[in-house]
């Protein structure tokens, strides 16, 4: 359960997150997002469109990224939301935080 | 009313095996009754969370941990029981020591919270032969909500 990583010349990861983030692979997903805000990547992608589960671990996670890059001006924003992940986000109401976009193109758009 | 029951092989892939049930029924090999798709995702959640608390914190006294779980139709929800071997423990005063709100963004402790909200009926109540069994429903008609500070 890796993650696939895609880096732009405009400062902006884009994280292909696959099956799952939760409690088995959160702490590699929050490594790999510190190296890269540590390389100097503000704006982050997560490409759940083939994410089977988000779980409380895996949204940890996430807002530890957002709370390493909201300060730095940086964003995370969320693409191809699929519906389980969908669940999480609507009982959680972390749409009110994180932005969903149709695809990865369109919230690349919106970042640039 | 038929029920779906499913011994789980092995503690050591006990959550790769919920999901893999999962990952069947969400591609068109239904459970023995009709749901909605979105029910489903639902019990997948609060069946995760259950579980990935118990490989994390469960504390087993028999060198051979034993998982069931059971699902049937309840009219229009699903009902779930997950019955272990392990040591149990209180999870009615679990969520009664918690404070009254979340920290902002919490990065952890939010799992069982997860799992009160997007179920009905939740209980995990010691049974006569010595296991503890957690059952709910889930139902379509929730609208479930965690509030979590931005």
């Amino acid at each position: 359960m890796s993650f696939v990583l895609e880096s732009n010349a405009d400062g902006t990861t884009i994280v292909h997150i696959g099956k799952a983030l939760d409690f088995r692979n959160a702490a590699d997903f929050k490594k790999l997002c510190q190296d890269q805000v540590r390389n100097g990547v503000r704006n982050f992608i997560l490409d759940f469109s083939e994410t089977g589960i988000l779980d409380s671990t895996g949204l940890g996670s996430i807002f530890s990224l957002y709370r390493q890059v909201s300060p730095l001006n940086g964003q995370v924003v969320f693409a191809s939301v699929s519906r389980p992940v969908q669940v999480v986000v609507q009982l959680t109401r972390t749409y009110k935080v994180f932005r969903q976009f149709p695809s990865v193109d369109a919230a690349h758009k919106s970042l640039a | 009313m038929e029920a779906y029951i499913h011994h789980f092989e092995s503690f050591d892939t006990l959550i790769e095996e919920v999901h893999d049930l999962f990952d069947t029924w969400e591609s068109g090999n239904k459970l023995p009754f009709d749901y909605d798709l979105g029910v489903l995702y639902m019990l997948k959640l609060a069946v995760h969370e259950w579980i990935a608390n118990m490989v994390q914190h469960a504390v087993f006294s028999t060198p051979s941990p034993k998982v069931t779980l059971k699902i049937r139709k309840d009219e229009d929800r699903l009902f779930c029981s997950i019955s272990d071997n392990s040591n149990g423990f209180d999870l009615a005063a679990y969520y009664d020591s918690l404070p009254t709100s979340l920290k902002v963004f919490p990065e952890r402790g939010t799992g069982l919270l997860i799992l009160r909200s997007c179920t009905e009926n939740l209980s995990y109540t010691p049974l006569e032969d010595g296991t503890f069994c957690l059952s709910f429903l889930v139902s379509a008609n929730q609208d479930p909500w965690l509030s979590i500070q931005f």
